[in-house]
């Protein structure tokens, strides 16, 4: 009797020891370990400084997100955190350099040897790469891996995802793309030549001063044309950086390990401190939020901060404060205003509209000054360059609405008892269903009534609030939205929202439908300028626009993040908005 | 018996077929009527900003613009024969079943269905088998001890069962498991190739959590079958053979309140099986029900027609074997 | 030596939400190997339940069951309900009203003989086929080694019940009950299991209960006869002497409310007033006072507060609880026109000896 005991015991403790064993968390660190200096963990410190700073190799760095990539394929993807992301193994010809504050808003070369030189009025740039850049394989780039990286982005059924840039800034932009012509060995594009190895020459349609901020965009890293395999590439992008692919699960799992070829003196911006990245795909943001507390996870890939239940319970609590930080992302919140939509033709109607918004409830409903963000005035946020500070609608002095000014608005558009129109918004994201409901009930206070139209996020651009003719057919008068720029100018961010060309039949993102000959004139003159006195246009189109009143500004948007303690190198990336995750490794 | 699986499995495949015409018209007919062109449809599915020669390229990529009956005979031919694809630089053929191309990634769907119903199979069986035992188990207690401390207690749990749903039990269950006492930390999915111990390990939660839904629905069944089977004349006769109780429950009590048990459980495991969309999505398991919610968040319409597919095809198969089942557990309903 | 049962002042008594429910409330009586007796009564009189009573069936139930039941000598009540079961089905069976919902449906009637069988005898499922078989023969049905396969609902009512009583006497029993055996059959196929019955009784010697409300199904077969009412014994005694003889008003009743094919169609039927008395609000005193015609004839409302006890009145043997006096019971039998024709049936009919052929 007692034998059979022990034995039994004996089992009972060897799967007991299985279970525990089997369910261990796989990180494991190697080499020395440097003493993080003061990098100090406090609420807010990612957003200044870097926190826990190292050098130590080794470990599993663990992302988790919500939904999917769009694609992997550098070529193909527009994601915010994806092109964050995809600096782990791709060296485009321009990046933000990877520091904290205002610091990383800085374009710099990556790939390119330097800024690039004009000639030509403009018309022409040239550029160098790095000579001894070398995929994962060791084979050398050259300048035709980056054309044909760019060639490839032309064929819009295989890469339907990314920015259109190229078609609309250079010459030939009917090239249809490699797959479709074979012809010059694959280079058949000739607004981009490739004089050696090492230069490429763009020639423009018009002078365009921003275009290293274009460059930045991950479909300028370079691909090997005999290793595309189009739309399957996404599977495999062969790798530049410091990371390449091991295995890939689509929507599941992506597993990455260090690439042997990757010259860290080519890439500052870059670090290779992990041994093995892990990104896990389609995890609920709940899921996520309590990994990254309990530390199975190091990273919400996401970016876009912890779900609500999350913040109230990191807010709460002063130990994981320490860990969080909560930064502007870059992202502006706002209601469109119509302008080909009565009665909002009329410019006094409209600032009716700006005056009686309570903008206090807006905020509340994109999550209050910490989640949601501080009240706007003006249409840039101010971490986009030349963002200067104003408020024609006392927006910041009298944040629950100026009812007095409002009436007397209305009064002189003529409808000093107010008006109708419709709301367009979108009734699957709860942020903004709150936002509309909170300005029906402010607009309602003067006399201004909303009927809210909810429609699905998916098709909320292309078929509905971006569609001029839906817009106008249904009397569509002020449209829920919000905007992040392409890249940190002034330029990136107002172009597509207040340009009098930008307005499209589709896709529309002029959604005002504003053609003011001002704000059109300072962009074309803007083309001719450069420095300062280029910044300086951008405040003065903001102004203007506002002067319109466009737009209603809601807020500058702020997420909230959530640091594990221990990723180390964690800072948060002004451009992205979201932790730099080229730079991130993992202590023990 | 023969002739009526041979009959059923041409009505199966009527059936499928039925299915993926409604489900075609649903997602690419009404909005269609709805006044929604091919241009604005194929607008979906590429990125920020785009340009219209871009969502033109899409449109005849995707083969929007062809006439309907064009794309859904298209569609059925490749279930059928298998399609050829242009994915830039070749050709590939995608072989019997195909399943399409999603339109967003652009990567076969039928692999990936394939890769997502181990999981789904693997939460909806263990699920079935903890809920099948327990719950028959508790029902057939509770009908012998009718009216019981035990009865009342297990009929009330059984009531929270039924009313709470899987999300919010799913919930609690990873709040208090997971997060407050890690006793089930990190809870993902494992292949069971892989490491089937932590396979295990990491499926009690969604098992648990969806078993006691159902256990509770199948022990209220039996316990109502088991009462209404007990009073019944055989009965009389059994135990008046002197058969020992423990077998008059069972042989004769039990088995014919099974009856309606195992065509419902047939039923409920067949929808099980084309995805349990609220456990998987709780527990972030990538199964056929997290694979459903994102094809339709994303308008993704061949992986919602291929998951539509395959759940049918599960439901109608179960219904066939559950049928047939029934035939043989009840001699009185033979053909 | 003893007789084959003996039940001594069997009580059965259930307690309820709506109070305490007196099912049986002193029934006594006793049979005699080879004998059969008639239980006759309404519904709710309380004669399946003692029936089940003896059988042990009450087990597990609610029921509160004293007295004393003695097959072949040993005692029921107390005993073990282990030993209850081993005798159930092998040394006393029982058969029951309805076949077709008394057989289970899922199972052929060949595997629920076979189990009957192999509950109390270790042989394989070979021998105990083969004796199914040869029950079902035995019981009048054609080609029983196809029909062993079928099931209960393949069977036409006849048969049914045949085959019900093929299993109880897989075991040859020594006592038989069947309650109410012919109840839902029709006419002419009562009649040919009753003669089964009879046959098979005369062939195995075993006891017969057979308990009834029909007093014709009761005249065909029983030696005795006990006559139930709200749970106690009214009348007990033979056949010829509760047919010929009756000595209590409810039989008096049951007999002249019962057509006859050789009455007078213009006779009319003296039907007993009233209901069956709820079993657990027994009316105080005699039970039947509150139908009986004849309680003024007895003095002082002796018949609302007095039980009568259970005496016998003239014959021999034959007892009833009643408080006319004999000369009184006499009497008023006379008056009433069905004793004219108990006079003419004093002998039961003959048996019919042809073979019919089964339905």
């Amino acid at each position: 009797m007692k034998r059979r005991s022990i034995i039994a015991a004996t089992a009972v403790g060897a799967m007991s020891a299985l279970l525990i064993s089997a369910c261990s968390s796989s990180t494991s660190s190697s080499g020395s370990s440097t003493t993080p200096t003061t990098g100090a963990v406090a609420f807010n410190a990612g957003i200044s400084s870097v926190v826990n700073p190292s050098s130590t190799k080794g470990g599993t760095l663990t992302f988790d997100v919500r939904g999917t990539p769009d694609s992997f394929d550098p070529g193909n993807t527009y994601y915010a955190w994806v092109l964050d992301f995809d600096h782990l193994f791709t060296m485009p010809l321009f990046g933000y350099k990877s520091c904290p504050g205002s610091c990383g808003l800085q374009l710099v070369p990556d790939l390119a040897t330097d800024m690039g030189t004009t000639s030509d009025n403009g018309l022409t740039w040239t550029f160098h790469i790095q000579p001894d850049v070398k995929f994962e394989n060791g084979t050398v780039v050259n300048s035709q891996d980056v054309k044909y990286a760019i060639e490839r982005t032309y064929d819009r059924s295989v890469m339907a995802n990314g920015p259109t840039y190229y078609q609309a800034l250079l010459t030939d932009p009917t090239y249809p793309g490699p797959y479709k012509d074979r012809s010059k060995n694959l280079m058949g594009l000739t607004a981009v030549d490739t004089p050696n190895a090492t230069t490429l020459v763009f020639h423009l349609q018009a002078p365009f001063p921003d275009l290293p901020y274009v460059l930045a965009f991950p479909n300028t890293a370079p691909v090997l044309p005999s290793a595309d395999t189009g739309s399957n590439y996404q599977l495999h992008p062969l790798s530049t950086g410091p990371y390449m692919f091991k295995s890939y699960t689509l929507n599941k799992q992506l597993v990455m390990v260090d690439n042997p070829n990757w010259n860290p003196a080519t890439d500052p911006n870059a670090k290779q401190l992990a041994t093995q990245i892990i990104v896990n795909m389609n995890v609920n943001q709940a899921d996520i939020d309590n990994n990254l507390i309990a530390g199975n996870a190091d990273i919400d890939a996401y970016g876009a901060g912890v779900g609500p239940a999350a913040q109230a319970r990191i807010l709460g609590s002063s130990s994981l404060k320490a860990n969080a930080d909560n930064p502007v992302n870059g992202f502006a919140r706002f209601v469109y205003i119509n302008t080909k939509v009565a009665p909002l033709t009329n410019l006094h109607c409209r600032e009716a509209v700006e005056y009686a918004a309570n903008k206090t409830t807006m905020q509340t409903s994109w999550g209050g000054p910490v989640a949601g963000g501080a009240i706007a005035s003006t249409i840039m946020p101010p971490v986009i360059i030349g963002y200067k500070s104003f408020d024609y609608y006392n927006a910041l002095t009298q944040p629950a609405g100026d009812v007095t000014a409002a009436k007397q608005q209305l009064a002189m558009c003529g409808q000093p008892n107010g008006f109708t129109t419709n709301m367009a918004y979108r009734d699957d994201n709860p942020q903004e269903t709150a936002e509309a409901t909170a300005l029906q009930a402010s607009l309602g206070a003067v006399g201004i009534k909303l009927t809210l139209k909810g429609f699905p996020s998916g098709p909320y651009y292309t078929n509905f609030a971006g569609d001029p003719a839906y817009v106008h057919a249904h009397d569509i008068g002020l449209a829920g939205g919000g905007w992040g720029a392409d890249w940190p100018d002034g330029y990136g961010f107002l172009d597509e929202l207040l340009n009098g060309n930008a307005i499209a039949a589709t896709g529309n993102t002029n959604i005002s439908e504003i053609n003011d000959p001002v704000i059109n004139n300072l962009f074309t003159e803007s083309s001719k300028l450069t420095g300062d006195a280029r910044t300086a246009i951008w405040s003065q189109i903001d102004e203007q626009a506002m002067k319109d009143a466009v737009i209603l500004p809601a807020v500058y948007q702020k997420t909230l993040l959530y640091r594990n303690a221990a990723t180390t190198n964690v800072y948060v990336q002004a451009y992205y908005g979201m932790y730099n995750y080229a730079v991130m490794g993992v202590s023990s | 018996m023969i002739y009526f699986i041979i009959r059923r499995l041409i009505m199966t495949v009527f059936l499928l077929l039925l299915v993926s015409m409604i489900t075609f018209a649903i997602f690419f007919l009404v909005p269609r009527l709805a006044g929604q062109t091919a241009y604005q449809l194929a607008a979906q599915y590429v990125g920020r900003n785009p340009i219209p020669s871009e969502i033109k390229a899409v449109e005849v990529k995707l083969g929007l613009n062809a006439p309907l009956y064009l794309q859904y005979g298209r569609y059925i031919k490749g279930i059928v024969a298998g399609i050829h694809y242009n994915n830039g630089t070749d050709i590939s053929y995608c072989p019997f079943p195909c399943f399409g191309y999603s339109f967003r990634n652009q990567q076969p769907v039928w692999p990936q269905l394939i890769s997502d119903a181990p999981v789904t199979l693997s939460i909806a069986v263990g699920a079935a088998v903890l809920w099948l035992i327990g719950g028959v188990s508790i029902g057939v207690l509770s009908a012998l001890r009718r009216g019981s401390f035990f009865d009342r207690l297990s009929m009330g749990v059984a009531l929270a069962g039924v009313s709470l749903p899987v999300f919010f039990t799913g919930l609690i269950a990873l709040e208090l498991f997971s997060y407050h006492w890690p006793i089930f930390p990190n809870v993902h999915y494992v292949p069971i190739t892989e490491n089937p111990l932590l396979w295990a390990r990491n499926l009690i939660l969604p098992w648990v959590t969806l078993a006691f839904l159902y256990a509770a629905l199948y022990a209220r069944l039996t316990r109502a079958g088991m009462l209404e089977t007990m009073g019944e004349d055989y009965i009389r006769t059994a135990r008046a053979k002197g058969l020992a109780e423990r077998k008059v429950v069972v042989k004769h009590g039990l088995r014919a309140a099974l009856t309606p048990i195992v065509t419902i459980f047939g039923l409920d495991l067949g929808l099980l099986l084309g995805g349990a969309i609220l456990t998987e999505t709780t527990f972030s398991f990538p199964g056929l029900g997290q694979f459903t919610i994102l094809a339709i968040q994303n308008q993704d319409l061949p992986e919602i027609m291929g998951v539509v597919m395959i759940a049918s095809f599960f439901i109608v198969i179960a219904n066939m074997i559950v049928d047939i089942l029934y035939a043989v557990v009840d001699p009185r309903v033979r053909f | 030596m003893a007789p084959l049962l003996e039940v001594s002042d069997l009580r059965i008594h259930f307690q309820t939400d709506d109070g305490l429910v007196r099912a049986v409330d002193g029934v006594s009586f006793v049979l005699e190997r080879g004998r059969t007796l008639g239980i006759v009564g309404e519904s709710g009189s309380g004669k399946s339940v003692s029936s089940m009573g003896i059988m042990g069936l009450h087990e597990g139930t609610k029921a509160r069951i004293t007295g004393e039941i003695r097959l072949d000598g040993e005692e029921l009540v107390n005993a073990s309900p282990a030993r209850v079961r081993e005798l159930r089905g092998s040394k006393m069976a029982m058969i029951f009203q309805d076949p077709l919902s008394s057989l289970h449906p899922y199972y052929t009637v060949g595997h629920q003989i076979i189990e009957a069988y192999r509950v109390h005898n270790k042989v394989s499922k070979k021998v105990a086929r083969k004796h199914a078989i040869d029950l079902l023969g035995r019981v009048g049905i054609p080609t029983p080694e196809t029909r062993v396969d079928d099931y209960a609902h393949q069977f036409s009512g006849g048969m049914r019940q045949r085959a019900m009583i093929a299993m109880a006497l897989s075991c040859d029993p020594e006592l038989l009950i069947a309650d109410e055996p012919t109840t839902a059959l029709d006419v002419t196929v009562q009649a040919q299991i009753l003669d089964l019955i009879s046959d098979l009784q005369s062939e195995l010697g075993s006891a017969v209960i057979i308990i009834t409300h029909d007093l014709g199904v009761v005249a065909e077969l029983s030696d005795d006869i006990l006559v139930m009412y709200a749970g106690r014994v009214a009348e007990y005694g033979s056949a010829a002497d509760i047919f010929g003889r009756p000595d209590h008003p409810y039989t008096w009743g049951l007999l002249s409310s019962m057509p006859r094919l050789d009455q007078d169609r213009t006779t009319r039927l003296v039907p007993i007033p009233g209901t069956p008395p709820s079993l657990i609000r027994v009316p105080s005193g005699c039970p039947f006072h509150p139908r009986c015609r004849y309680t003024e004839l007895v003095g002082g409302r002796r018949c609302e507060t007095e039980v009568p006890p259970l005496r016998e009145a003239v014959t021999p043997g034959h007892t009833a609880a009643c408080h006319l006096t004999a000369d009184q019971r006499t009497r008023q039998w006379a008056e009433l026109p069905a004793s004219r024709l108990a006079d003419d049936a004093q002998a039961p009919e003959a048996k019919d000896p042809e073979a019919r052929e089964p339905v």
